[in-house]
């Protein structure tokens, strides 16, 4: 029992001494955490552990992935802002839908948009609409079709309240005039991927990097691109824009912030930690090979996107609060 | 025959030096992942993804499962030893496990966990080289109203078996339910019951209530009693008795079967089954009254389809792609930060890969029986410590395991204050597993229950058209009719 206590005291000890030194040293002295505010398994997740694995080599310290899932990513990104703005716990942004929970007064969100400091995004995934192999909808004319004749009664799966998804179903609602679907939202790409597998949901508007591979096993078939050009995951499905539609332009991006107030050299660390993990061919290359398109964007580059994208966004909430069926 | 063909050389490869030592190193990790009751499974594995970097894709996620289903038998001992759930899965092994080391049957106890996951993990194993495909698929027609059917279904059979009364049962369900509330709403993402306070935004952690429910209560109530004799757990009886042989089997066997059935549905969670296998038992039991006093069957049911379960939940997830538990979808992770997609077209690209890949699972099951019936024993002697230096021990365990969930005193004060509060449930002998389960399927029940409503439009009518989820709702309703007549007074009874 006296060596147990013994060594339960040395371990105390060494803790409290490790805890001592950690303020003095240069950042990172210790595990950054890297969290994304969807459930595992979702291609921000995929994204988030591809370039944690990387950043982890330059960074000297583990870069570990902490899922924070839940309310369309609120659960999340509130986590995010709450933390101590040290660099030690930094976290995705998905854009919109991070400016969708903030312009949502019944969210009530304890942050705005002033609370994120954007380091970094790294990809940009647009829209895209996809159904099961053997569904009766080839073409987004027949699903527009359908909608029309039929209101209401299409099973569409977002993957989260006011997210890219959601805006998205509304911005072809509206570009198709007479067109309803019945709106069902789930918490994310692998939700999807099962309950329309199961035949419970008919239709799912997603983003191509969660379904690329699918749509070339030819597993699902996508519909459409919600882009002004083809992807180059899925050059065979068409555009929006060739279909007619040249205002249903919907994408996600993800990117990097941490909290507001971060030390200034803590920030560069991380960014350029963090650009030189993305620039790495590794990381190109297994994120091309997961569907998801790489996009950085530095410093106020990415300052610049997220508040033109949080403009944007304010006419989309609108339109989602006074849509009468939700 | 094509896939006994490829087993076979997956096997070849499973057995090779480099990936035994993989699988053993696995389980090791795993079992202490367990063991330490802060750091889960999922956590676990996410933390030692990096470990395995160096290693080739195939050893890394022999090493990363090994670590899966080691952490699921490293909660049982803790669990049983002191009261503390080492995961939420060993949360219903509490009950009888510890009653049984109480009684200086704790190497039993032990020693049955092993071999029922041993058992449950085997048959689960070849059941999957068998039969997975086909299944995976006919699973995902459990659409969102049969998964709130069945949540639903676990709930009633919790309230209606736990504790000698219906009424204290439900009681606690819906206490446990309204405690789930606590936070953002998962659905519309409106803040509930947090009064402003920012800790309570993501709820009340489960790790930290259940540890105060069970493990910080349990030292509470034997501080009180005024001599504690030590329990003497002698390394003879590591072995069930014939007796105890004759109970467990059935429920090895059961628990196998309600492990991999619930396995092949993603997002059940591995909690839901050790629920269900534990009520199966005490519902078939001629002597129900000897649960919560230390039934062998009550330890071994639950530990059976916890380790049936953890290998059944790699169908989906290897035949569709579609991770079913927090912890596989970490896997998944692995597997595709190594180039793999999984999905239908894994088998057929990289047979080679799968297969000893499941060949592994054969092998890290009887590593993972080698390696803790020996250490059964040495986990015992914790037992001999009097009572005095073990609550200490215990405690700092505790306030640790709870810190390093996410370096937050909250959670340490959350512990304190249901160690309290489970101390006067214990008193007022209202049971606690009806809370645990309410607790931990409230989230599920809720989104479950919206999504079908906004899948139907708002008409309730979704829960009774689909005869499968019709059928769950009506043995609900059985289950919570029958445990009413069977409670009600005896003149009521007679009329």
């Amino acid at each position: 029992m006296k060596t147990l206590m013994k060594s339960v005291v040395g371990v105390l000890a060494s803790y409290a001494v490790a805890v001592g030194m950690a303020g003095a040293q240069v950042f990172p002295s210790r595990t950054v955490e890297l969290m994304v505010a969807f459930p595992p398994g979702g291609s921000t997740d995929v994204g988030a552990r591809i370039v944690a694995a990387i950043a982890e080599k330059h960074l000297g310290q583990p870069m570990i992935v902490v899922n924070k899932g839940g309310a369309g990513g609120q659960v999340g990104w509130t986590d995010l802002a709450r933390r101590k703005p040290d660099g030690y716990f930094i976290g995705y942004l998905n854009l919109p839908a991070t400016n969708t929970v903030i312009l949502d007064p019944e969210r009530k969100a304890i942050f705005d948009a002033d609370a994120f400091v954007p380091i970094i995004n790294q990809v940009l995934d647009p829209g895209v609409v996809w159904v099961r192999a053997d569904s009766p909808y080839k073409s987004l004319k027949d699903l527009v079709d359908a909608a029309r004749k039929a209101p209401n009664t299409i099973r569409t799966a977002t993957t989260g309240i006011l997210s890219d998804d959601h805006l998205a179903i509304l911005m072809l609602e509206e570009a198709a005039p007479g067109a309803v679907f019945r709106i069902v939202h789930l918490d994310g790409n692998a939700t999807q991927v099962k309950e329309i597998m199961g035949g419970n949901i008919d239709v799912a508007f997603d983003n191509v990097g969660g379904i690329a591979p699918r749509v070339r096993s030819g597993e699902v078939r996508a519909l459409v691109v919600l882009d002004t050009e083809r992807s180059k995951f899925m050059p065979a499905v068409p555009t929006s824009k060739e279909l007619g539609h040249p205002t249903v332009i919907s994408n996600s991006t993800r990117g990097i912030a941490g909290p507001k107030g971060m030390p200034a050299p803590v920030v560069a660390k991380l960014a350029d930690v963090l650009k030189k993990a993305m620039e790495d061919p590794d990381h190109i290359a297994k994120l091309e090979a997961s569907g998801l398109g790489v996009k950085i964007m530095v410093g106020a580059e990415y300052e610049r996107y997220y508040r033109e994208t949080h403009e944007k966004a304010k006419k989309y909430v609108e339109w989602a609060k006074t849509r009468p069926q939700r | 025959m094509d896939s006994v063909t490829h087993l076979l050389s997956g096997f070849a490869a499973a057995l090779s030096p480099a990936y035994l030592a993989y699988a053993f190193a696995g389980c090791v990790f795993g079992t202490l992942i367990g063991v330490l009751p802060g750091l889960g499974p999922s956590a676990g594995t996410a933390i030692l993804i990096p470990l395995t970097f160096k290693l080739d894709p195939t050893g890394a996620i022999i090493m990363l499962a090994a670590i899966y289903y080691g952490a699921m038998y490293g909660g049982t001992i803790t669990s049983v030893l002191i009261n503390v759930p080492g995961e939420a899965a060993s949360v219903i092994t509490c009950l009888d496990g510890h009653q049984m080391a109480k009684q200086g049957r704790g190497g039993t106890a032990l020693g049955i966990a092993a071999i029922g996951s041993f058992i449950g993990g085997l048959v689960a194993s070849i059941a999957l080289a068998l039969i997975a495909a086909p299944l995976a698929r006919l699973a995902l027609k459990f659409g969102p109203p049969e998964f709130f059917a069945l949540m639903l279904l676990g709930l009633c059979l919790v309230s209606g078996l736990a504790g000698r009364s219906l009424a204290a049962a439900l009681l606690m369900t819906v206490l446990g339910l309204l405690i789930s509330m606590i936070g953002i709403d998962p659905v519309r993402g409106a803040p509930r019951f947090a009064f402003g306070i920012a800790d309570l935004y993501d709820g009340l952690g489960i790790v930290p209530v259940v540890m105060g429910l069970f493990g910080i209560a349990e030292i509470l109530i034997t501080a009180e009693q005024p001599v504690r004799e030590i329990i003497r757990a002698r390394l003879s009886n590591l072995l069930p008795s014939r007796d105890e042989w004759r109970r467990s089997w059935g429920a090895i066997w059961r628990g196998t079967g309600i492990g991999f059935g619930l396995g092949l549905i993603p997002g059940i969670g591995a909690i839901v089954p050790t629920f269900m296998a534990y009520i199966l038992e005490k519902r078939l039991s001629k002597t129900p009254e000897r649960f919560g006093q230390g039934a062998i069957e009550g330890v071994a049911a639950p530990e059976t389809a916890n380790n049936a379960y953890a290998n059944a939940a790699m169908v989906p997830f290897l035949t569709l792609g579609i991770p079913s538990s927090p912890t596989i979808a970490v896997l998944m992770g692995a597997f595709i930060v190594n180039g793999l997609t999984p999905g239908p077209f894994l088998f057929q690209e990289r047979p080679d890969l799968v297969w000893t890949v499941i060949a592994s699972f054969f092998v890290g099951n009887v590593i993972l029986l080698v390696l803790n019936l020996p250490l059964v024993g040495l986990w015992a002697k914790i037992l001999h410590v009097p009572f005095r230096y073990l609550a200490v021990g215990v405690l700092v365990f505790c306030v640790l395991g709870a810190y390093s969930l996410q370096q937050s005193a909250f959670d340490v004060w959350v512990m304190i204050g249901f160690g309290v509060i489970g101390y006067g449930f214990r008193k007022l002998d209202l049971p606690l597993a009806p809370l645990v389960l309410g607790l931990i399927l409230g989230p599920a029940l809720e989104r479950s229950l919206r999504t079908s409503l906004e899948m139907s439009a708002g008409e309730y009518s979704i829960f009774f058209t689909r005869p499968l989820c019709l059928g769950l709702l009506i043995a609900s309703a059985a289950v919570l009719v029958v445990a009413a007549l069977k409670l009600a007074p005896k003149q009521l009874r007679q009329a």
